[in-house]
């Protein structure tokens, strides 16, 4: 048993560290008007975390440690860099937010800085059990950033609902990671994988793999197991609400996908069906659902529980085809990469918006673009890339999803396409509502006589840099690819 | 007669069972606590067990990592519990119908 | 022989202290039920080598975490078993039917399957290895595992300054005004 540790592997780890310890030292020391150099350490600390894996990334080569439980290759590298990335937009986002609500406002970073940490632990985890901390320290600020709006009743029940859902699906996770270590003898997901062959015909094997899909898909909000995802939204404070549609959604889908992709690409007869059901209910139901929203935030919730669906297609298609799943991972890490920046620009917009109009009903919004036809061309802007019209970044996570569909073949994979392409269609109208309210129906009375404040710069920042990647990816789609090819060494280095 | 793994496996099961079956029957949110508590235990016996058949530690170690998360959680739910309390007097999920739909 | 008649003697308790937990009407009666459930699976642990675990456990377990739960419900005054009149719709007694249906048939198939080291295992463990004591897990725990105990103590310490955060009331309970004076 050699024990070392890799400080360079770690380095962006614990660069987030020292700043939430920093950030929970500062905020002793600071008075409420100057609250808001947390908020600034924290940007700065998470943008420090960057560097480190810019580094790695450069000087290129696998790391791992503790006996290949920690494993930071190029696949975590970049999973790391989505995660710090969104994780600073949200902190971005939250400055004004946090600072004109009166809550508590170092906590808030701290919380939401270990969040982003414990996702950071996960992206190289490489055994059940550091899998299970990170996102159990991804998920766990959480429940309580839901409910940050302490006052507010509707913000108490979406922590609460969040919270008895969110322990439910980990002792489900749990007890499904037991049965596999009881069958297969380790915790490792390259030692699981090689005892995977002479349980094939277990039960309990099915069995507990069919526990951990459950208890995933409950973390990356996935039909059937979504319930809690709109009304926990809109309770939580807007921000909040950002990072759970993006990044703790990232993380359960993620978590899954290494599981099965590391540790049980043997039995995938088992999972491939079970995610292909997954898929395809998410994206439809949750399609479906949002024609039916008035409010914004609800309308994005049923959004990204549709989007995830189209996330999890790639993957599927591949699994049940039986072809090449590292290609299919890397058209779901595009998929991902681009997700989180359209959907945290679209949150910045709500913000905004919510704002300007005082309201989050997408009827208040009507000519919003009178207005303030900024805000309204990037209303547009970021809700035309969700629904995947070129040449913003959406049409190439949609394009890289059906071609990988495509490229496995197959009679059900090609269903699977076809419910794909019907809920982009679908998807399409209710996008297009939001837009069509903001341009074209005419501003209430009400919305005319608002005064015109300015925003807080930090928002502004927020939508400059989401705006400029969407474009940026939609034109140079290379830059998208670079992710997911570089998110293909997981099946050759690190698995 | 000895008692082998399955005989602690099968109790396990059986108390996961009847958390899961609390979930689903109860509305108090205190009582759904306490039957994901139980879950929990189950889980750990779980670990202990298949840990102690196969000669390795690990499992005992996942059952120190099961019990500290364990912990943290608890805290963090009945602060949630309390500052529900605070703004209405009622453990009930039902009647928390603010956000239905 | 021994063992068997632990296994006996505390299995028994667990169970209906499990039931405990889901039928009684007054969370209290529940809360104790756990506890009891708690403390025999504790007996379990120690019966199957697992000392420091099962010290643990009715430390944080059957100490920390029950006192918790017991202080909660005294706080918030649910001991009056205010969910006496608790109905169960229909719908959601067929849904339970479903369910116990499945999970029923899942650890039928789970357990008659082969389940090999389970039933089949025999005598053949390795005392050193899976003696839990103190050293043993310590020496794993802080080799192996240290980055994710360092994570736990992340996590124990988001519960601490997350329940401040929100639990703590600052003067009207539904308003929340503005207080300059008090940073936590």
């Amino acid at each position: 048993m050699t024990f070392e540790i890799d400080y360079l592997a770690l380095a962006p780890e614990l660069v987030v560290a020292g700043t939430i310890i920093a950030a929970l030292l500062l905020d002793l020391f600071l008075t409420r008007s100057k609250k808001y150099w947390v908020a600034v350490l924290s940007v700065v600390g998470v943008a420090g975390g960057l560097v480190p894996i810019v580094y790695m990334l450069a000087e290129g080569g696998t790391r791992s440690m503790f006996d290949g439980s920690y494993v930071v290759d190029e696949f975590a590298l970049i999973l790391k860099i989505v995660f710090l990335v969104s994780g600073y937009l949200v902190l971005l986002m939250s400055v004004s937010y946090i600072e004109a609500d009166r809550y508590y406002q170092g906590e808030y970073y701290f919380l939401l800085l270990s969040s982003i940490l414990g996702s950071l632990v996960m992206s190289s985890s490489r055994d059940l059990i550091v899998l299970f901390i990170g996102l159990e320290l991804t998920t766990g600020p959480l429940f309580l950033l839901a409910g940050w709006r302490k006052g507010d009743a509707k913000s108490n029940e979406a922590s609460l609902k969040f919270f008895i859902l969110g322990v439910l699906s980990t002792a489900i996770l749990l007890y499904g990671m037991s049965l596999l270590f009881g069958l297969t003898g380790s915790v490792e997901f390259t030692a699981i994988a090689a005892a995977i062959p002479d349980l094939v015909s277990e039960p309990a094997l099915a069995l507990s793999v069919l526990f951990l899909i459950v208890g995933f898909a409950f973390k990356a909000s996935a039909v059937p197991f979504h319930f809690w995802a709109p009304d926990t939204y809109e309770g939580a404070p807007t921000p909040v609400a950002a990072y759970l549609s993006v990044n703790s959604k990232a993380a359960g889908f993620v978590a899954m996908l290494i599981v099965m992709y590391t540790a049980l690409p043997g039995i995938s007869e088992v999972w491939a069906p079970a995610l292909w059901v997954l898929a395809a209910l998410s994206m439809t139901v949750g399609n479906l659902s949002a024609l039916r929203q008035g409010n914004i935030v609800r309308l994005l919730a049923y959004s990204s529980i549709a989007q995830a669906g189209f996330m999890l297609v790639p993957f599927a298609a591949a699994a049940v085809a039986g072809s090449d799943l590292a290609q299919a991972f890397s058209a779901t890490v595009v998929y991902l990469v681009i997700y989180a920046l359209m959907n945290l620009g679209a949150f910045a917009v709500v913000i905004a918006g919510a704002r300007r109009t005082g309201s989050g009903d997408i009827d208040d919004w009507a000519g919003l673009g009178q207005k303030d036809p900024v805000l309204g061309l990037l209303t547009a802007l970021f809700f035309l890339s969700l629904a995947g019209i070129p040449p913003l970044a959406g049409w190439y996570a949609k394009f890289v999803m059906f071609a990988s569909v495509i490229e496995a073949g197959g009679i059900s994979t090609l269903v699977l396409a076809a419910i794909a392409a019907v809920n982009s269609v679908i998807a399409f109208y209710y996008y297009a509502r939001v837009i069509k309210a903001v341009w074209l129906d005419t501003p209430s009375e009400e919305l005319l006589a608002r005064p015109g404040r300015e925003y807080a710069g930090s928002i502004k920042l927020t939508l400059a840099i989401s705006m400029g990647l969407t474009i940026a990816i939609g034109i140079y789609p290379t830059f998208a690819t670079y992710f997911g090819e570089a998110s293909r060494v997981i099946a050759t280095g690190g698995g | 007669m000895i008692v082998t793994a399955g005989w602690y496996m099968g109790l396990a099961a059986i108390l996961f069972a009847i958390g899961a079956l609390g979930i689903l029957i109860r509305r108090n949110a205190l009582v759904m606590f306490m039957c994901v508590e139980l879950m929990l235990n189950a889980v750990n016996l779980t670990l202990i067990s298949a840990g102690r058949e196969l000669g390795t530690l690990d499992g005992q170690v996942s059952v120190f990592f099961v019990l500290v998360v364990a912990a943290a959680e608890v805290v963090v739910g009945l602060a949630i519990l309390v500052s529900v309390f605070r703004n209405r007097a009622t453990a009930s999920v039902d009647e928390l119908a603010e956000l239905s739909g | 022989m021994a063992e068997v008649i632990i296994f006996g003697l505390m299995a028994l308790p667990a169970l209906a202290g499990g039931v405990t937990v889901v039928l009684a009407r007054n969370p209290v009666y529940g809360a104790m039920g756990l506890l009891g459930s708690m403390l025999a699976l504790g007996v379990l642990y120690v019966a199957q080598l697992a000392h420091f675990i099962a010290a643990i456990h009715v430390v944080v377990y059957a100490g920390a975490v029950m006192t918790l739960f017991l202080f909660v419900i005294m706080l918030i005054g649910v001991d009056r078993a205010d969910d006496q009149n608790e109905r169960l719709p229909r719908q959601r007694q067929l849904v339970i039917l479903g369910v116990l249906g499945i999970v029923a048939t899942a650890f039928a198939v789970a357990f008659s399957g082969r389940f090999s080291w389970v039933i089949a295992a025999t005598g053949e463990r390795i005392p050193q290895a899976t003696n839990g004591t103190t050293v043993a897990l310590a020496r794993v725990l802080f080799s192996d595992w240290v980055l994710a105990f360092e994570a736990t103590a992340l996590l124990l310490t988001i519960g601490s300054a997350g329940a401040i955060a929100l639990a703590s009331r600052r003067g009207k309970p539904v308003d929340l005004p503005i207080d300059p004076e008090v940073t936590s």
